[in-house]
């Protein structure tokens, strides 16, 4: 195990269950070096998680306060966590794609409408991959996968004119960045700065899956043919007008423009309690 | 400056899961493939030459498994970069 894993993870959940190539360890390793080097320790944080490939293999490692939410769930239980821990402590939810812009996306939204408190991470594979390879909200088109077989044909959430970050900056979201799981400090300091908003916040970052995206949808096993494939959907390198292209970094930053959900609740229910009962 | 032979790389033979991503990003050819599997019948990568390695850290920010540890051998800290 490395110096991260003595740390910060439980020593009976590492090496994680997933396949060999998996990223999602890539998007774990970034989260625990931005608590690292932003100088948190295990009573800091409570850390939760969804259902899927992102919530099988994060759930439990944190060795500190950690709990898993229903599927798409999740915003909604640490909405409620937030206004009862002390502001000080930071709640950080590890989820997936199918989670948070398909299953509980009606959640996410509410919750980046409030202004919680809470760091999303999205770790997306492209589908509904610990089922077995469905396609999900932002599976590429025309892509075949183990529920399309013909290629799919359903609009997602990343092409075509749409993109799942614009509608949570609308609904009041106050960091999004998006990056790929294979990148360095510069994805390290995108999940900082999520950390460090006292807002709500996401990260989306794109990780390879290779037991079903790779084999059903890419046709291969050959892990740096997957690695190439996914590098390339960053800054337009693809050159496949049919594949997605992402800009890596900050998409937007609105970091304290908007009251906290909980602050602002606990200011509004003392000035109730002043009113009411004005000499307690 | 070269930094070659200022970094001690640490690979747990056990927790690696073969993936490869260490040698494919390693600009200085310091994994190479293994002669060995360990207990989970993960054929390892065998760091070959450590004393290539500048400490550029992109085998450990790609490193999937938490099994790869990038440390200053000698003096000096480990000089951060992205990939």
């Amino acid at each position: 195990m490395d110096r991260l894993a003595v740390k910060y993870l439980r020593p009976r959940k590492t090496p994680s269950t997933a396949c060999s190539g998996c990223g999602l360890g890539q998007v774990h390793k970034k989260i625990l070096l931005a608590i690292e080097q932003l100088g948190l320790g295990i009573n800091d944080i409570v850390w939760g998680t969804g259902i899927g490939c992102s919530g099988r293999q994060t759930f439990n490692t944190w060795k500190g306060d950690n709990f898993a939410g229903t599927h798409g769930r999740v915003y909604a239980l640490a909405t409620g966590l937030r206004l009862a821990l002390p502001e000080d402590k930071k709640i950080i939810l590890t989820v997936g794609d199918g989670d948070a812009f398909g299953i509980g996306l009606s959640h996410l939204l509410h919750c980046a409408r409030r202004n919680a408190g809470i760091t999303v991470i999205v770790a997306d594979n492209f589908g509904y991959q610990s089922t077995g390879g469905q396609y999900g909200y932002t599976t590429p088109q025309s892509r075949v996968t183990d529920s399309s077989p013909y290629g799919l044909t359903d609009p997602n959430w990343l092409q075509n004119g749409l993109d799942i970050l614009n509608l949570l900056r609308d609904a009041g979201a106050g960091f999004l960045a998006r990056h790929l799981s294979f990148e360095g400090q510069n994805a390290v300091e995108s999940i900082k700065r999520a950390i460090g908003n006292k807002g709500f916040s996401l990260v989306h970052i794109i990780y390879p899956c290779v037991t079903h995206f790779g084999e059903i949808s890419l046709k291969t096993g050959d892990r740096e043919a997957i690695f190439r494939w996914f590098e390339n959907l960053f800054d337009g390198r693809s050159g496949d007008p049919g594949t997605p292209a992402f800009k890596s970094g900050i998409f937007h930053d609105a970091v304290g423009a908007r009251p906290e959900f909980s602050a602002a609740l606990k200011a509004w229910t003392s000035s109730l309690r002043q009113k009411e009962n004005p000499r307690a | 400056m070269n930094m070659a032979g200022s970094y001690a790389v640490n690979l747990d033979f056990e927790a690696c899961k073969a993936c490869g991503y260490c040698r494919l990003v390693c600009p200085r050819g310091v994994y190479r493939e293994g002669p060995a599997f360990n207990r989970k019948g993960f054929k390892v990568p065998l760091v070959a030459e450590e004393s290539l390695c500048t400490g550029c850290l992109r085998c450990f920010y790609v490193c999937p498994d938490f099994c790869l540890d990038i440390t200053p051998s000698a003096s000096g800290a480990v000089r951060e970069k992205t990939l």
